[in-house]
Order: C-alpha cells, then sequence, then structure tokens
C-alpha cells in the first residue's frame, strides 16, 4: 500500500505480453512497415526505399487479388456454417446415443489432433484421379472416367472443402455435445407437458441455451481458420490455373516465390484484419449470449 | 389403438434413421485415417495399380525404408521426429508457465479492462501462421536463429500462451477463491499457497492445456516450413514433404511417416478428452 | 493476552464505501457476534482483520500490535468459511496437518496436535476420507478442526453454519458453543442469522450499512434496542410497531386506541410523532400469562390467524390499521375472527420517534 511497485495482475501478464510483443508484435511491426516498402528479399537496399500506399493501391486494383478474396470469403461462409450445421447434427445424434457414447465421442475427437498438413496429403491421395479411393470405388461400381477431383476447378474447390469439413466439424460437435450435457432438463420436460412439439421445443429451448457454445465453438474456429491454408497449399497449391486461390496461397507466392515481400506484407495485413474481424465478431456474439442467459461473472 | 401404432412405427422410422446417420458420421470419420494406415503397410506397386486391388497384401517395406535413415533415399525420420519432440516439449512446457501466469491473473484478479486485455491476447492468437511466417523468417533471420529449434520453440511459445490463458483461466476460475484464502490463513505465502492448493487443485486441467499446446506445436506447418531448412531443425510436418518430389509422390513412404505423427496425437488426445472439453467451454462460458 | 481491537476502520471499493470508520473492542476470550443484514459491511469487516482485504483506513489491532499490512499468515488467526474451503486433494488429516507443515513443525508434533484436534471433533473415523466423500456436516466439522489445530490467538468465523439445514445447523451451534468452552481463544463470528447471534455471543454486535447500530449483551439488545432496526432485527417474531402520536401524556395509536406511555419511557413532546412498540410475548390473551405481568393494559383486538407452535400458539390480530402478532401459552384453538380480550405488559413497552427511529428512553 506505501510501497509504489506494478500491479501483481500486471506482473504475472507480463511474461505472455513480453513473449507475445517479441515474436508477433515486433514481426507485424516490421511487416507493417514494410508493406509501404517495394521490400524483396533479393534486394535488401529495397527496404529503405518507401512508396507510401503503393502496395495497397496495387492489390486493390489488382483483380487476382479481389478473386482471391472474395473466394476466401465464400469459403470461409460456406465452411463455416456447414461445419456448425453438421456438428449441430452430429451433437444431436451423439446426445441419444445410449451404448457405447464415450468412444464414439474419442473417436469424434480423431480429426481435431490431425495436423491440417496430414489432411492436406490424406486428401490429395484420396481424392488422387488416378489411385485415390475416391476414384477406384467409383470405378468399381462401374464409373468410366476417373473424376478429375483435383484438376477440375469446381471440384478442387469441392474436395478441399470436404477436407476443411472434415478436419474441424469435430470442435463444433464435441463443444455442442458439451453444452447438450450441461442443458437442465426440467425446461424441456416442462415444454413437453405444455404440449410443445420436438421441433418447438428444439426451437425454443435447446437452441437458446446452446448458443453460447455455439458461439466458442465459433471463436475457437476463427482463431485458426487460416490453417486452411495448409490444406490448400497441399492439395492443390491455389490452382489449377488459380481456381482454387485463396488470400493466403497467394500471399505466399507473391512472399516466398515471387520474394516481393513488401507487397506480400501488404496482403498479409489484409488477411490479419480478415481473421481478426471474425475473432472480434464471436467474441461479441459469446458475450451477448452469455449476458443474455445470465451466465456472465 | 390406430394412433399408438402410428406413433410406434414413426419411432421406429425415427430409430433406424438415426442409427444410419450415426454410422455414416462414423465411418467418414474413421475411412480417411484408416486408409492412411492400410496404405503405410501396401507394396507401392499395389497402391499404383490399375485397376485397383481390393484385397490387400501385407508389408513394412515403408516402415523399413523409412527407419533406414537417409543413407538409402530414405527420410531422415529419426531427427525429424526427434526435432519434433524437442521442439513441441520445449515449448509446451514454456507456454504453459507463461500462460498459467497469464490465466491466473485473469482467473483471480479485478482490473480494468480486463475483457480488452484478454481480446487482445486471443487476437494475437487470429494472426494467420503465413502472414506472420513472411516477417518472422527477415526477423529471425537477422537474429540468426533461423534454422535453430530455438526460433522455433520461441514462434510456438508465442503462438501457444493465448490459447494457454483461455484454458487456464477457465480451469482456475472453477476453483473457488476461499480455497486461497484460507491456504493464506493457513500460513502460506501467496506463492506457497498457488503451488500447494491451487496447482495441485487445477492440475488436470493444465495437463489438459499442456497437451493441446503439445499437439498445436507438433501439427504445425506453415510456420515450420518457413523457419526450418535442415535436417537438423525440420519437423515432420515439413518433413512429410519429402516425399514429394516433382510429378511423383512416394505415397507408401508418406503414408509411413503420417503414422508415426498421429499415433502420439490420438494416445494424448484420448487421455485428456474429457478435460479439454470441460476447458474450452469453463473459459467460455462462466467468462 | 489477544484483545483484538478496530478504531476507525473505514473500507471503499472505489467511490463505494463498505464499512464506515468502525471502532470495536473485543476483549480476551469473547465470543463476538458480527450481525446484520446482507451487505452490511460485517463480512468486510471480519476478512479485514484476517487480512483477506486491504483496510482502506484506521487501524486494526491483534494483541496490542497493529496488523494492518500484515499478510495473513502472520496474524495467527485461523477461519472457518462459509463454504468450508477444504483442500479437496487432501484427505482429512492431511488438511488438518496443512498449517504445521506449512510452518514446518516436527512431523510428531503435527501428528499430535491432529490428533487431538480430531477427537475434539470426532473426526477419528474421517482422517483418510477426501472432502468429496464427506457430509455437509463432516465437512464443517472438519473446518473447524482445521481452525483449532495450531491453537491461533483468534477464530474468525464467517457464516459457517449457512450451508447446512436446520436441524444440523442447530447441532452444530451447541458444538460451537461448546468447542469455545474447551478452548477459551477469542472468537468473531459473522452471520446474518439473530438466533444464532443471541444463542453463541457473549456480545452481539449488530451492524447496518457499514455502520454499528448497536453493540452489547444479546440480553441488551433483546431488552434495550437503541432503535427500530435493533428492534425489529433482533428477536422472532420481530418486534410489533404501531404509529401513534403523543396526545395529553398518553400515546394515541393509528385507529384510535390510546395507551399509557410506559414507564421505561423518557421525555416526550406533545403531538410527537412515534411508534410504539412491543413484543408478541407481552401481548396476551387474559388468563394466558405466564409470570407477573406489572402495569398491564387490556383491550379487544379480533384474532386473523393462528399459528400453533407447541407449548405457544401465534395470534396475527388486527390493531390499529396495522397487524400485530400475540403470543398465547397454555393454547386452545381459536377460530379466526374471534375477538379476544388482551393484556399488554406496559412496562416492557417501548416508545421510538417516528422520524429518528431512536428510541425514548428515560
Amino acid at each position: 500500500m506505501t510501497r509504489r511497485r506494478l500491479p501483481e495482475w500486471f506482473v504475472l501478464l507480463l511474461p505472455a505480453i513480453i513473449v507475445i510483443a517479441a515474436v508477433v508484435l515486433i514481426p507485424l511491426l516490421f511487416s507493417l512497415y514494410s508493406s509501404f516498402t517495394p521490400y524483396k528479399l533479393t534486394r535488401p537496399s529495397t527496404l529503405w526505399k518507401w512508396v507510401g500506399t503503393y502496395n495497397y493501391e496495387k492489390i486493390l486494383s489488382d483483380a487476382k487479388f479481389w478473386a482471391a478474396f472474395g473466394r476466401t470469403v465464400l469459403f470461409l461462409t460456406i465452411v463455416l456454417n456447414l461445419e456448425l450445421l453438421l456438428g449441430l447434427g452430429i451433437a444431436l445424434m451423439m446426445n441419444k446415443v445410449t451404448w457405447g457414447q464415450r468412444t464414439l465421442r474419442t473417436i469424434l475427437m480423431f480429426p481435431m489432433m490431425f495436423s491440417p498438413i496430414l489432411v492436406g496429403f490424406q486428401f490429395k491421395f484420396i481424392f488422387n484421379d488416378n489411385i485415390g479411393l475416391v476414384n477406384n470405388v467409383l470405378q468399381s461400381m462401374g464409373f468410366d472416367a476417373a473424376l478429375p477431383w483435383l484438376v477440375d476447378g469446381k471440384l478442387a474447390m469441392f474436395s478441399i472443402m470436404f477436407a476443411e469439413i472434415w478436419m474441424s466439424t469435430s470442435v463444433f460437435a464435441i463443444l455442442i455435445l458439451a453444452g447438450l450435457f450441461a442443458m437442465p432438463r426440467d425446461p424441456l420436460e416442462a415444454a413437453k407437458v405444455d404440449g410443445c412439439t420436438p421441433w418447438q421445443s428444439f426451437r425454443h429451448i435447446t437452441l437458446p441455451f446452446l448458443m453460447p457454445f455455439i458461439y466458442i465453438a465459433m471463436t475457437i474456429r476463427s482463431l485458426d481458420v487460416a490453417r486452411a491454408y495448409d490444406i490448400v497449399q497441399i492439395m492443390t497449391g491455389g490452382g489449377p490455373a488459380r481456381r482454387t486461390e485463396l488470400l493466403w496461397t497467394l500471399m505466399s507466392r507473391t512472399g516466398y516465390v515471387d520474394a516481393r515481400m513488401g507487397l506480400a506484407n501488404a496482403m498479409g495485413y489484409v488477411s490479419i484484419i480478415l481473421s481478426i474481424l471474425f475473432t472480434i465478431y464471436f467474441f461479441r456474439k459469446l458475450s451477448a449470449a452469455r449476458a443474455e442467459l445470465g451466465m456472465a461473472g | 389403438m390406430d394412433r399408438n401404432q402410428s406413433h410406434r412405427n414413426r419411432r421406429r422410422a425415427l430409430k433406424a434413421l438415426h442409427f444410419t446417420g450415426l454410422f455414416l458420421t462414423m465411418m467418414i470419420i474413421c475411412i480417411p485415417g484408416l486408409w492412411i494406415v492400410l496404405n503405410s503397410f501396401r507394396p507401392t506397386v499395389e497402391i499404383m495399380a490399375k485397376p485397383a486391388i481390393w484385397v490387400p497384401s501385407f508389408t513394412l517395406e515403408h516402415y523399413r525404408a523409412m527407419f533406414a535413415g537417409a543413407g538409402e533415399g530414405g527420410v531422415p525420420v529419426f531427427s525429424y521426429f526427434r526435432n519434433s519432440l524437442i521442439v513441441s516439449v520445449t515449448s509446451t512446457l514454456i507456454a504453459i508457465l507463461i500462460g498459467m501466469s497469464g490465466g491466473y491473473a485473469f482467473a483471480r484478479y479485478r482490473f480494468k479492462g480486463k475483457n480488452g486485455y484478454f481480446v487482445g491476447l486471443m487476437l494475437f492468437r487470429a494472426v494467420p501462421g503465413v502472414a506472420l511466417s513472411l516477417p518472422l523468417f527477415i526477423v529471425f533471420a537477422k537474429a540468426g536463429i533461423i534454422d535453430t529449434h530455438l526460433g522455433l520453440i520461441l514462434a510456438y511459445v508465442a503462438m501457444n500462451v493465448p490459447f494457454t490463458i483461455w484454458l487456464t483461466d477457465g480451469f482456475f476460475r472453477q476453483i473457488p477463491r476461499e480455497l486461497h484464502e484460507a491456504a493464506e490463513i493457513d500460513g502460506c505465502t501467496r506463492w506457497q499457497a498457488f503451488w500447494k492448493v491451487e496447482f495441485p487443485v487445477a492440475r488436470s486441467g493444465v495437463a489438459s492445456a499442456a497437451i493441446f499446446a503439445f499437439l498445436t506445436s507438433w501439427n504445425e506447418f506453415a510456420l515450420a516450413s518457413q523457419l526450418t531448412r535442415s535436417v537438423g531443425s525440420k519437423t515432420m510436418p515439413v518433413g512429410l514433404l519429402d516425399f514429394t518430389a516433382e510429378f511423383t509422390i512416394n505415397w507408401g513412404g508418406m503414408c509411413a511417416l503420417a503414422v508415426l505423427m498421429i499415433v502420439p496425437a490420438l494416445i494424448l488426445t484420448f487421455i485428456v478428452q474429457k478435460h479439454l472439453i470441460a476447458g474450452l467451454t469453463f473459459g467460455g462460458v462462466k467468462g | 493476552m489477544t484483545e483484538v481491537t478496530l478504531s476507525q476502520v473505514v473500507k471503499k471499493y472505489g467511490q463505494h464505501q463498505a464499512v464506515h470508520g468502525i471502532d470495536l473492542d473485543i476483549h480476551d476470550g469473547e465470543f463476538v457476534v458480527l450481525v446484520g443484514p446482507s451487505g452490511c459491511g460485517k463480512s468486510t469487516t471480519l476478512r479485514m482483520i484476517a487480512g483477506l482485504e486491504d483496510i482502506s483506513g484506521g487501524e486494526v489491532a491483534i494483541g496490542g500490535r497493529v496488523v494492518n499490512d500484515l499478510p495473513p499468515r502472520e496474524r495467527n488467526i485461523s477461519m472457518v468459511f462459509q463454504n468450508y474451503a477444504l483442500y479437496p486433494h487432501m484427505t482429512v488429516r492431511e488438511n488438518l496437518g496443512f498449517s504445521l507443515r506449512i510452518a514446518k513443525q516436527p512431523e510428531a508434533e503435527i501428528a499430535k496436535a491432529v490428533d487431538e484436534a480430531a477427537s475434539i471433533l470426532g473426526l477419528n473415523e474421517l482422517m483418510d476420507r477426501k472432502p468429496a466423500a464427506l457430509s455437509g456436516g463432516q465437512r464443517q466439522r472438519v473446518a473447524m478442526g482445521r481452525a483449532i489445530v495450531r491453537h491461533p490467538d483468534v477464530f474468525l468465523f464467517d457464516e459457517p453454519l449457512s450451508n447446512l439445514d436446520a436441524k444440523l445447523r442447530t447441532q452444530m451451534r451447541v458444538e460451537i458453543k461448546k468447542l469455545h468452552q474447551k478452548v477459551e481463544s477469542t472468537i468473531i463470528y459473522v452471520t446474518h442469522d439473530q438466533v444464532e447471534a443471541m444463542t453463541l455471543a457473549d456480545r452481539i454486535v449488530l451492524m447496518r450499512d457499514g455502520h454499528i447500530v448497536q453493540v452489547g449483551t444479546p440480553l441488551e439488545l433483546f431488552n434495550t434496542p437503541v432503535d427500530t432496526f435493533v428492534a425489529t432485527f433482533i428477536g422472532s417474531p420481530p418486534m410489533n410497531l404501531v404509529d401513534g402520536v403523543v396526545r395529553q401524556g398518553q400515546i394515541t395509536l393509528d385507529g384510535g386506541i390510546t395507551v399509557p406511555v410506559p414507564v421505561t419511557a423518557g421525555a416526550l413532546r406533545e403531538g410527537q410523532a412515534v411508534k410504539f412498540g412491543f413484543r408478541a410475548d407481552n401481548l396476551m390473551p387474559v388468563g394466558h400469562a405466564v409470570e407477573d405481568e406489572g402495569a398491564v393494559y387490556e383491550l379487544d383486538l379480533p384474532v386473523t390467524l393462528t399459528e400453533p407452535l407447541g407449548t405457544e400458539t401465534l395470534l396475527f390480530t388486527k390493531m390499529a390499521g396495522g397487524e400485530v402478532q400475540a403470543k398465547m401459552f397454555n393454547p386452545r384453538p381459536v377460530a379466526p375472527g374471534e375477538q379476544l380480550r388482551f393484556r399488554l405488559m406496559l412496562d416492557k413497552c417501548h416508545v421510538f420517534d417516528a422520524t429518528s427511529g431512536l428510541a425514548v428512553r428515560g
């Protein structure tokens, strides 16, 4: 009380703040700076040339960038919604299981533990047009032509989404299932007695109760939506002919293959802002849902 | 009577539907993984065969090649495994210590702008690995820690700390504050009260946070692929790329390495699955 | 000698002031109960004595030593928490011995002290169980055992019985009292339940809104409450208060009944608005009293509701437009609506000023 010193909570948070500042914040500041230069890895002196918003103007007027941006947003929207719906469905099915639930739940968690790059290779293998499992099965069933899963633009997008959904639906299913377990029985029974149909009691009682859990899952997912990069990079590398190009693959190609760091970092910032917007959006939804159910505090 | 009958039929139909749905879900979840395991034991000729051969034969050829080391054109799996292990374990330990301290601050102290700090820390976790890898590569190159264990460990610590904070915050919050107060009255310093009372009580939760951090490091690719170059520091996810050549992929060998990656992850997951769910939901719901 | 002295103790949370400069002297070996409605600052005061809350102003001294800035472990106190706060990962034995082990006492002495505490509280059968395997009453006992093991200067109890069911609460109350007789240490006990305060305390400290309202023995608070708050808080059922006005040396109650001014009352102004207070025990139907009544005033009142309690029956009646409770010993059945003749024992009545609520006493 008499001595003047840092508050304890701050001291406890300090290591976290320091390490994050050193490893994430400083590089990000550096990349922010370099996004205003024509920096090329091969010519270090370019780092000192200030070009203002040139890189941003360039990417913002670049049709390829906008295509990748739009595709990324579309990809995330479709994938997240499908994961949510499938996760909800799986959780509801699991909740009704009376026998062997623990085992099923463990199986459900498997995909969460796969490295994204492994998921990429796995589905690259399975969707391989020549020796992949899918085509082998189709051909054994009498289809003649080998479907070009990863070569045709639309099919490739489908394959990538399939891989992404396979990997991430578990997060939703597991957390929603946890919500279902935590749910009090009384309101549901009261609803039954009051004459609600199963759909009505789901819509008006179960679903509102699950909302915080859904938003937790969404928040956790939004923290690493960019994991999709690993999958896309492995499965198609953004091809064929940029048909599956997402923001992240475009950025990595610009940075590492073309060595145009300044430009790549400008794209990087767009992708960072995109990720952060997603996260903030779901954090807000989460606290709103919590407040509504009186779970805060 | 009729109405009873129709309800009974409906219930039966729903039950069949439920069973089918569950069965299909489990198939879709399991088959890709099993396919990898299966192919790690099949000879390459058979994997590449056209038309497909459905009755698999069994060989350890890929595992033998993998463990034979780099000399026979194989992949230095041992080094990759060792690198992965060193980097993941070290970064996990450090991330847990730092994250636990932060999580404790959020769970136990009241301060202005707490929510802001929390979301702020989480946002750093949201920075895409690819976007970070470009500048991090340059900064680490300047610091001379490209292609070292240290560099990768640092990166993973920073990556894992926010989420560890989320999880441990949830676990510490479940412990009544009075426990700490009772320990202080019983003669503990704050430090003793934490290590002798709160930490043991939250132990299983902290363990699952650790396993989560471990798996994130174990599986990470985007950063590792840029920050490591040589056999001395490459981790297994990066090592998978060794099986790809310009136009061909050694599927059998890759599957074998994949199995080596998955097995520890699955075992750990199995151990902590219960605590993990509790931690995620407590961290979020009782915020 | 371990008296506890609070002088001008203040607690502020930012702008909000929870405790407003409390003065209190607690003697060595005394059992003091802090009681009051929730939010009155009693728990905060206790926690400041324990060292769990910073003291915003004033001084707390234990055994003559100012402890304001000492951490809890240097105050030689022990505390029993509302939800027991047993260490869930330790057995009962480890829980009891924890404080001594922290103090690095020799193992033999720890074992001896633990056994002693265990036999005082009858815990010998439970020593190797974990708290999760104990019932509420057993947990409560372990919490108390943990407190007595180290022979502290002062025991602090923070609503220790509020999580127990009614029957167990009565039983534990007796045990706490016995414990006090055995250990003879100073005890500071916080509760919101006036029955606990009345039955346990050597002295009661009644608090409201961060102020001490009255300090005294249970009977002092019961018999001579300083204001209407004390009058209604202490005792069950609460004291009846009827509005009235002083007219010509008498008190005219709303509704027209006029009663003489009780002899205990002090100077009253003509026309002064007052609250006329009396306990249910002092309004009894004629023929049902149990003691010599002194000066009485008789009046007829209708009974609206009865609550038989066995040896006595509570009668709800209407008086001066309000509801008033009376008591009947040697009960007989009374039908709702029945008119009874009651005797009001004037010597035991109280007069409070209607605006300030303070007792007017001679």
